[in-house]
């Protein structure tokens, strides 16, 4: 007796088609599983048995193998249970087996013969739909998220049992509703109009937001860093329909989707510093999951305090920040995760955080600011264009401050910078001026005489590095598209030049 | 001010208590003893003793602790001269013509200095800068132009080669190949590492670095009090650029005063605590300066030609002009009405020209700019 089902199983954010098959043979009762099964899939062995037994079914007293295939992937998620049950089934003719191969099956079940809800739902949709399947059987509870995938059946069964009477014939699935998007990335909860002051880094984080440049903000404890950056998100282009496709999947796949709704709005990930590097860069032992850097993709990821963080957390984002993607290698396989988000680091000036604040004194010994800036300045600071120094507001310079403009304004001027760059980059494959090489960037800049000159004077006055001199090209490149600029001018590198650190104080030149 | 000699001529070493050669050898095994006291050691100096008949007292136990006779025993003048030959110094005893005569008259005088490079400047000659650690960057930039005045008409900047103040004085008189003499808190081969030791070396090859320690004792924080004395000792003016409270600065000024030495102070806003050490000199009766013109006035030397008149547009000028103290891009921009992305591309180009620098997110004029506009 033999039956045959469609599962899927998830490895990293895609979706495998997963050949179930069913034997029942002579022998002692038994569930044996092959095919190369993963520790959660392993567990299905134990549970789908009583959870048969629950919905009114029977459970062939004989010995049963159930097998895998392809046997060379492994066979990762808990949504193996529910294709696992119906492949038993199928071969003990429980269900006709007319339509079932028209499905995939995917969701965990519960000894009480009920699918609970599963992770990474959107991409067993996804990958039934690549596969030409009429549709997919999942826990009533995933449903919507499915949904979201176009041109496929979603049967969101509640339990085992009904699962089985729809094939049966004796269960209609409810048609399922379109669940509302999350935020229409107009429901942000903060507002730049809410920030006082700070001018110049409002500024800096609308060039940021409309050439896609990562940032770091460096100042004193209370000058408004988190704050900031917060309200970079409410600034940065509307997600578009597949953007949020993927930010939703990688939401589903970890486990962090609530109601099934598409995400609409930017992520904003904010990592403690005490992150393990698994956490922040996908991974884990049994089941590999994505990451804080993926489930900040197409978002922003905000490392607050980044002096803090392990060394090989920092190291580790130099890929992400490089590829747009982590490939996060186990024992159990390796898995890609998309990871393409904008990066907000927030550091102190020094270690006490109070150098160049002229209200507070700095108690650091000289030696130690240097080793601290040494340590800020490592190759995770060539990826950041954009280096702004907050200063702590004092009373008299807040006061007098008029409440700035809102975010919606701000959005507009962005968005139209970001058409510029689409426009000027179609068909390169980059979408926005920081994501592109130097060289192509030198190309493409359309720098005036002017601006050239003051770039290279730049080199000997500021001592810019040929990384610094990339980063403050591209910036510029930015400022002109936002000024609505073919070409970048000088005033454009002038300002983009103002955007940098000042790491090497104390080499100044001579005065008198 | 001109100090007022407080309590008087201190008692001093007596001529001839370095003269003969034993003296002499034995004076530097004195000066490796840490038991003694340069106090207690004069006590009996003062009596007549020479430098060789104290180092026999040490060694039958009647004078410093029971670890400088151990010591003193095992150690000769010989060991430390060839320990001076490896690290190219020279010794200059109370006794010889060539022992600065502006130190004869301090307090609790050196009876041997070491020193590595060229000759101890004359008293006319000489002028410390001295200031804080931790100093803010115009703090260095006042110090640096100081340093660089002094030297270019020819007068020995001296200071203690510490980081902040200290280096930027020598830096700034580096920059025109000296004078300028560093007087260390430890041996004068104890020169430190990476930066620290360059800036030594250089000093060596354009000046000279002193100490009245025998190469191998370690800087240690608690010699540099009595090292501030030689550093004023040695100069007929010191000036203060900045100090906190409890700075080694003030220390520095004072002895200066009460040697009777000129006393000259930068003052900078009272509300920053660096401003401290120079806000109190002055208050005591310390000339204040405003940079090295008003020194050089001062000490009546020539000042080298001032520079050259500032090119500036309309709109830099009126930039440089609404800096007052660390300023917000935005004020900037609010004062001359353009937008603040015009703003910041003014104080960029003015940054360029080394008239502004940016200071924790704020902006300020630097000593070039001030100095020129007026």
């Amino acid at each position: 007796m033999y039956g045959r089902v469609f599962g899927v199983s998830v490895v990293g954010v895609r979706g495998h088609l997963v050949v179930v098959e069913a034997h029942i043979g002579r022998g002692l009762p038994s569930l044996t599983l092959t095919g190369l099964p993963g520790a959660p899939v392993q567990d299905a062995r134990d549970r789908v048995r009583p959870a048969v037994e629950s919905a009114g079914l029977e459970w062939p007293l004989r010995r049963v193998v159930v097998n895998l295939s392809p046997a060379n992937l492994r066979k990762e998620g808990p949504g193996m249970d529910l294709p696992v049950a119906m492949g038993v089934l199928a071969a003990s003719t429980q269900v006709p087996g007319a339509h079932l191969a028209r499905y995939a099956f995917a969701g965990e079940l519960s000894l009480r013969g009920t699918l609970v809800a599963t992770p990474g739902i959107l991409s067993v949709a996804m990958a039934a739909s690549r596969a030409g399947l009429e549709g997919v059987v999942v826990p009533a509870a995933n449903a919507p998220e499915a949904g979201l995938v176009d041109g496929i059946r979603v049967v969101g069964a509640p339990s085992l049992a009904e699962a089985v009477g729809f094939f049966r014939g004796s269960w209609r699935p409810p048609v399922p509703e379109a669940a509302p998007g999350v935020g229409n990335g107009r429901g942000h909860s903060v507002d730049f109009a809410e920030v006082r002051g700070q001018a110049q880094a409002r500024r800096a984080l609308e060039v940021a937001a409309a050439g896609g440049h990562n940032v770091l903000l460096v100042g004193p404890p209370g000058a408004g860093k988190t704050m900031l950056a917060r309200r970079l998100a409410t600034i940065l282009p509307a997600l578009s329909r597949e953007e949020a496709l993927e930010v939703t999947q990688l939401h589903s796949v970890a486990g962090l989707l609530g109601n099934g709704a598409l995400l609409m709005e930017r992520p904003f990930r904010s990592p403690h510093h005490s992150v393990s590097l698994p956490a922040l860069l996908g991974g884990g032992s049994a089941y590999l999951r994505p990451g804080e850097v993926s489930l900040a993709h197409h978002g922003i990821l905000f490392l607050d305090e980044l002096m803090e963080f392990r060394r090989d957390a920092i190291e580790g984002l130099r890929q992400p920040l490089e590829d747009g993607r982590v490939v996060v290698s186990r024992m159990a396989g390796s898995a890609e995760f998309p990871a393409r988000f904008t990066l907000v680091a927030a550091a102190n000036p020094c270690p006490c955080g109070y150098s160049g604040d002229p209200g507070r004194r700095c108690d650091c010994l000289e030696h130690r600011v240097q080793a601290y800036r040494q340590k800020l300045s490592g190759p995770l600071l060539d990826r950041i264009d954009l280096q702004l120094v907050v200063p702590r507001l004092s009373k008299a310079e807040l006061l007098g401050e008029r409440p700035g403009e809102p975010s919606a304004r701000m959005r507009e001027r962005v968005e139209a910078a970001r058409d510029r760059q689409r426009h000027r980059y179609a068909g390169t494959g980059y979408p926005c001026n920081a994501q592109l090489p130097g060289p192509l960037a030198r190309r493409e800049a359309q720098m005036t005489s002017r601006a050239r000159d003051l770039l290279a004077q730049a080199v000997d006055r500021l001592g810019l590095t040929g990384r610094g001199f990339d980063r403050a090209l591209k910036v510029a490149r930015t400022v002109a598209d936002l000024g609505g600029s073919d070409a970048v001018d000088a005033d454009h590198v002038a300002e983009a030049l103002s955007y940098r650190m000042n790491v090497t104080q104390g080499s100044l030149p001579r005065a008198g | 001010m001109r100090g007022e000699r407080v309590g008087g001529p201190w008692p001093t070493w007596p001529p001839g208590f370095t003269l003969a050669e034993a003296d002499r050898s034995a004076a530097l095994v004195l000066s490796a003893l840490s038991g003694l006291t340069p106090r207690r050691l004069l006590a009996y100096a003062s009596q007549g003793r020479s430098a060789s008949a104290c180092l026999e007292l040490v060694r039958r136990g009647e004078l410093g602790s029971s670890r400088d006779r151990r010591f003193a025993k095992e150690l000769g003048g010989v060991e430390i001269a060839t320990r001076l030959d490896r690290c190219g110094a020279r010794t200059v005893v109370w006794d010889d013509a060539a022992y600065p005569t502006q130190l004869r008259t301090i307090h609790d005088p050196p009876f041997v200095l070491y020193v590595r490079g060229g000759p101890l400047p004359g008293a006319e000659r000489a002028v410390a800068i001295v200031g804080s650690r931790r100093c803010t960057a115009l703090g260095r930039e006042l110090a640096q132009a100081i340093g660089y005045g002094l030297a270019s008409v020819g007068v020995t900047v001296v200071s203690g080669a510490a980081v902040g103040i200290d280096s930027a004085s020598h830096e700034g008189a580096l920059e025109v190949g000296g004078p300028t003499v560093a007087v260390l808190g430890g041996g004068v081969d104890a020169a430190g590492t990476g930066s620290r030791r360059s800036l030594i070396e250089r000093i060596v090859d354009h000046g000279a670095v002193v100490s009245e320690y025998p190469p191998g004792v370690p800087p240690v924080a608690f010699r540099f009090p009595a090292r501030n004395r030689i550093v004023a000792g040695l100069c007929r003016a010191t000036v203060v650029v900045e100090g906190a409270q409890g700075s080694g600065s003030l220390i520095t000024g004072s002895h200066a005063l009460e040697f009777g030495r000129d006393v000259y102070a930068v003052p900078g806003a009272p509300t920053n605590p660096l401003s401290h050490v120079p806000l109190q000199l002055i208050r005591e009766g310390a000339t204040m300066i405003r940079g090295a013109e008003d020194l050089l006035e001062d000490l009546g030397v020539d000042r080298a030609p001032g520079g050259e008149a500032l090119d500036l547009t309309l709109a830099e000028a009126a930039a440089l002009r609404s800096l007052v103290g660390p300023t917000l891009p935005e004020r900037v921009a609010r004062e001359l009405r353009v937008g603040l992305a015009d703003a910041l591309t003014l104080l960029v180009r003015l940054e360029m020209r080394g008239l502004v620098r940016s200071v924790g997110g704020r902006f300020e004029a630097t000593l070039a700019a001030t100095a020129r506009t007026g």
